[in-house]
Parts: C-alpha cells; structure tokens; sequence
C-alpha cells in the first residue's frame, strides 16, 4: 500500500503506517519525522537529489507516487498564469493548440518526465530556464487577462459553495424536523402512560375497563404516528430537475396489432408408414419378439421397448417412393 | 433418422445414369489435370479407362470386405457397411488413378470403427494388417492419419451413414407382430441377409433408403422360399389404396435385383492387367499428387520426404504384386 518506506529512516514507515509522507519541490519523499530531523540540524537539502529546501516547501502527499504530487504542485503553479478559458478563443483549434502550448511549458518545468538519468537532467535543468523565462514573458504580456480570469475563477468557485452551503442546510433542517417529530411521539406516549397510571389512582371504574380505554387510545396514537410518516410532503420537483406538472410531450405509442399465434403441433415427414408410439409398443405385442432386458441394462434407464421403437422407425423411415 | 439424414438429401442419386456419369466426371477430371500439368511422356493410353477402374475398384472393395471380415475384434456389421458405403463415396468424385485404393480402403476401415464408435485403438488396427512387419504397420498407419482427414473432405464431411440392417431386423419384429398370415420369418433371416451382403457391393445404397433395401431383402428371399408377402404390403404397410406407390416398390426392387445380378466378381487376369498400369500411373504422378496426399496445408511437422513415400509405396506394392495373394 505504501512505497518502499522513508528513504531516511527506511524502518518508521512499515512500523507505524500512520505516519504521513511529506514531498517537496523535488518530487522525493520524507516521512514528518524525518523532515524535523533534516530541518532542526539545520541543513535544507533532499537526501536524494541535494537540491536546497525550505520546510514551507514541503506538503502532506496526496498521491501514493511522489512524482504525481510534484505534477500537481507544477500544474497549480503553471494555470495560475496560464488561465484562459474555453470561450476566451474563438475556435477549437485554437483553443487546443493553446492547451498543447501549457503542457509543453509543463513538461519543460519537469511533470511526469521519466525518472532522471544524465541526459535529461542537463536538458531538464536547461529548459526549467528557459520555460520560466517564457512563464515571465507571458504573464507580463497577459497581465490583464489573467486576472480578469482569475476573476471569473474565483466568482464561480464562490458560486458552487453557495450552491453546497444551501444544501448543507436543507439537509440539516430535515434532520432536525425528523429529531422533533420524534421527541413529540415520544412524549406523546408518556403523557398516555402518565394518565393511564393517574386514573388507576383516582377513577372509580374497574381496572379492565381503564386498561382497555388506555389500549385504545395507544392504538389510536399508534396509527396517528403511521399516518403522519406515510403523508410526504408533497414537493414539486423531480429528482432530476423537472417541475411537477410540467407536460412532457409523448408521441402515442402506436399499436401494433399482429395476427394471433396459434400452436401447430410439429410434423416431420418420414416418407414411410406411420409408427406406433413406444408406450403402445408392448401392448399390440411388439415386445414378445425383442430380446428382454436384463436386469443389468434395465439399470441404466434402458428397456426393450426403446431398442424396439428403434427398428421399428429404421425399418419404416424411407420406405416409401417419392411421390411423382 | 434417415428421413432427415444428409444421407438422404445428398447421397441418394436418381439412375444408375447419375452415379456413372459422376464416375465418369472424376475420371476426366484426373486426365485434364495431369495433361495441365504438363508432364512430359504423357500418353492417353496411360489412363485407365472406365471399365479398367471398374474392375479394380471391385477388386479392392472385395479385399476390403475380406478385411473387415477377418477383423479382431469382430466387427458389427453396420461398421463393415460404413467402411463400404465410404469407400463407394469416395470414388464416386474421385478417380483410383489420383489416390491408391489401398491406404484409402484401409482408411475408410479406419473412419468407420470411430464414426460408429467401434472403439479400435490404432495399435490394434495395425495389427490386423496381418502380411506386414510391425515396423511396416506403423507406416501404414502413418499413411492412414494422413490420409483421413481428405477422406473427410471428400465425403463432404458427411459421416452417418445409415446401413439396412436395422431396418431389416425391425421389419421381420413387425412381421412377427403384425403378419400372422407368416409363420415362420425367421426363416427368411438367413437368404435376407446375404442378399444385403451382395447389395453392400453394388450401387444399391447409392439409389435407394436402406428401409427399401431391407424390403426387397426380405421379399426377395420369401419369393425364394416360395411364400407371398403381397399382403404385407397392402394391408399392414397401409398401401391398399395406393397403387402407385405399390408399383414403384416392385419397379426399385427389381431394379435392386438387376443390379446384384449384374454384379460380378473381379477376374484375376484382368485384375492383373490393370493393377501394373495403376502402379505405373501412381509412381509417374506421385509427386505431383504428393501434397494433395496430405489433405491439408503443409505442416512442417508432419512432412514426409516425397521420396520416402513413393519407396515405401512401391514397396507395398511388390507385396500385393505377388500372384495369389489377390482376393
């Protein structure tokens, strides 16, 4: 479930698989203690690929594989400038090429390249130069719009959350509604023992009489409560966003009337004379001349009338001429 | 059953016309095919005429029958008729001159102990070919499971085969229940089941269901004993208002009576004659005929050098040239 465990401490992580991991800018991992340990000597550096670090760089892992992080980390940096959005171009096309353009700069600062060998780090360390320069260009040049995307970023996460917030709410009343209903039932049927007890105390009439006055009435409670459950409060609106009422146009479906089917027993032509059946067999006296079945065949489900019924259908299929 | 059989829909012909002029296409077939090839030194006297295959074809279905009969374990009649009826199919599309009756004989054996699950293993079908030398029966073997599966193809992959034995027995049960006016048909048994035999050997189950075979068998040898049956025929096979088709029985069974009449048995001399003739045109065309022995697509591991094959045909041949040995 977890990688390989903490290339500082390698044991801490299978020990306590609570322990969280921490990445940094470099994409290598650090499990917490280790980064406390690396930050109270003092010195700033990944184990791995001693690139200077700062402990504000590092963030909880997300992702079980620390290159997706570090991918996530670039991504964020990289659309904060590069925010334009779909209805920002006038064509598909372009607004592809745009989405190309974003990835290539991504790919240049380093997400989800393949793990390091020589080469691509001399190539890797040139072109996080290069890329920044253009990142720098661009944001300059692209000052205004930036921000009136951020804008309109910010404006509809705003309006999501509003959208979450009333729902949030909605929920919460109805579970406070369901709590009171309850409380009310239940109180309900304490008063009704309450005054059951009272009366024993102080009517004159016969115990049965009360006890069974006091049945009813908990009966009576009882199908009010089941009543109060069954009525729904109507609402008007589908679960899918149509209003009740709201006429939806069906097509009548067209009838389709077919001539009724009628069972035909099946035919099959033996071009010969008819057979008897196999359970006739051994009355019109076919049996006497077959060889009885011993006990050892009558074993397997076989009897004579079957080996029979066999020659007897040989001996008939075919045995007439074709007509004309 | 047979009346929905491939049996039916496919391999009954209408005339012995039919049958013979497929015979004769096959035939022609094998002559324009080896002068497309063009051979050198190819003589239409080389061919083997109609009658000459004729005469072979009954030579080697007579070795066959032998065969089958000196089988161990016996073998149950219907098989010996399959491995006949395969045999007669065979070369109803295809000439002796293109595949050596032998190896195919041998292989409709073969097909048929499986098709009608008369379980022989192949060690034990190797060990009835009785004049080989065990390390000779495994190439015949080899030669049979190469063979097979064109076998297969040429029957167009129709394997039942409904035989006229059962429908004999189950016309003497129907005697017995149903025709007191008979007393005794067992007697008829034993004269009905030659007469098969011998239809086994003719076009017979080419023309005719096996339930009319079986029919004429049986009226055949009450005629021989002097009883009549012509009752049977209108009264329990409920034809007494059908004339027509009473005349048509009596038309096929005489036609079945002529063809076991004209059935004649192979002469040696002339056997001897043609058999040189059809060793010569498979040594000449083996190798052009070699892949086709396969029956399928060339796998490697299953290859055999030309020349082996053509050795060891000869070889067999020396052994069946040997005067006397000829059923």
């Amino acid at each position: 479930m977890d990688d390989q465990g903490c290339p500082r401490c390698k044991t801490t992580k299978y020990r306590n698989p609570s322990l969280k991991l921490m990445v940094n800018v470099c994409g290598h991992t650090l499990c917490e203690n280790c980064v406390e340990m690396l930050f109270v000597r003092g010195s700033g550096n990944c184990v791995q690929c001693d690139t200077p670090l700062r402990k504000s760089n590092f963030r909880v892992q997300l992702f079980e594989d620390p290159t997706v992080d570090k991918e996530v980390e670039i991504r964020k940096k990289v659309l904060k400038i590069y925010n334009k959005r779909d209805f920002d171009f006038s064509s598909l096309r372009e607004y592809n090429d745009y989405l190309e353009q974003v990835e290539d700069i991504g790919r240049g600062t380093d997400w989800g390249r393949p793990p390091e060998t020589e080469v691509y780090n001399l190539t890797n360390n040139l072109d996080v130069e290069n890329t920044k320069l253009k990142m720098e260009q661009y944001q300059r040049e692209h000052r205004d719009l930036i921000q009136k995307n951020k804008a309109t970023l910010t404006r509809e996460q705003e309006e999501l959350e509003e959208l979450l917030l009333l729902e949030q709410q909605g929920n919460e009343q109805r579970r406070l509604d369901v709590l009171q209903d309850e409380q009310r039932q239940l109180q309900a049927k304490r008063k009704n023992k309450q005054a059951l007890l009272d009366e024993l105390e102080q009517s004159q009439l016969p115990a049965t009489i009360l006890l069974a006055q006091h049945k009813v009435r908990a009966a009576q409670l009882e199908t009010q409560i089941e009543q109060q459950k069954q009525t729904v409060k109507p609402t008007n609106l589908f679960s899918t966003g149509i209003h009740m009422r709201q006429t939806v146009s069906l097509v009548a479906v067209p009838k389709v009337e077919d001539v009724l089917f009628h069972y035909k027993p099946l035919h099959v032509e033996t071009y010969g004379p008819p057979v008897p059946e196999l359970e006739q067999l051994s009355r019109v006296g076919y049996l006497n001349h077959v060889r009885a079945a011993m006990p050892q065949d009558t074993a397997g489900g076989y009897t004579s009338a079957l080996a029979c019924h066999r020659a007897i259908q040989d001996a008939f299929s075919g045995l007439f001429p074709l007509k004309g | 059953m047979f009346h929905n059989s491939s049996q039916r829909k496919y391999w009954i012909f209408k005339s012995e016309d039919e049958v013979a002029h497929m015979r004769r296409k096959a035939n022609q077939k094998f002559r324009n095919k080896i002068q497309e090839s063009g051979k050198s030194a190819v003589s239409d006297s080389m061919f083997l005429e109609r009658h000459e295959e004729d005469v072979l074809f009954r030579h080697y279905e007579r070795r066959l029958l032998d065969f089958c009969n000196a089988f161990k374990p016996a073998m149950p009649k219907s098989v010996v008729g399959t491995a006949l009826m395969y045999f007669r199919r065979f070369y109803l599309n295809n000439s002796v001159m293109e595949h050596h009756p032998r190896t195919i004989m041998l292989t409709c054996a073969y097909l048929s102990c499986k098709v009608d699950e008369f379980n022989v293993s192949s060690t034990q079908f190797g060990g009835n070919l009785l004049h080989e030398t065990p390390a000779g029966q495994e190439r015949v073997l080899e030669q049979i499971l190469e063979y097979e599966l064109l076998l297969i193809q040429q029957l167009n992959f129709h394997l039942v085969v409904h035989n006229p034995y059962r429908p004999m027995e189950g016309l003497l049960i129907d005697l017995k229940t149903r025709y007191p006016t008979l007393e005794n048909p067992e007697s008829l048994r034993k004269s009905a089941d030659d007469f098969l035999t011998q239809a086994a050997m003719t076009d017979a189950g080419l023309l005719f269901p096996p339930s009319q075979i079986a029919l004429a068998a049986i009226l055949n040898s009450a005629l021989r004993a002097s009883l009549s049956m012509e009752s049977y025929l209108t009264e329990c096979l409920g034809l007494k208002e059908d004339k027509d088709s009473i005349s048509k029985m009596y038309d096929s069974m005489r036609r079945m009576k002529t063809l076991l009449k004209k059935y004649e048995l192979p002469k040696a001399d002339e056997v001897n004659i043609y058999k040189p003739r059809l060793e010569r045109i498979h040594a000449q065309f083996a190798s052009s005929s070699n892949k086709r022995k396969r029956g399928y697509e060339d796998d490697s591991h299953v290859a055999k050098e030309p020349r082996l094959v053509e050795e060891f045909f000869l070889n067999l041949l020396n052994l069946c040239f040997v005067p006397g040995m000829d059923g």
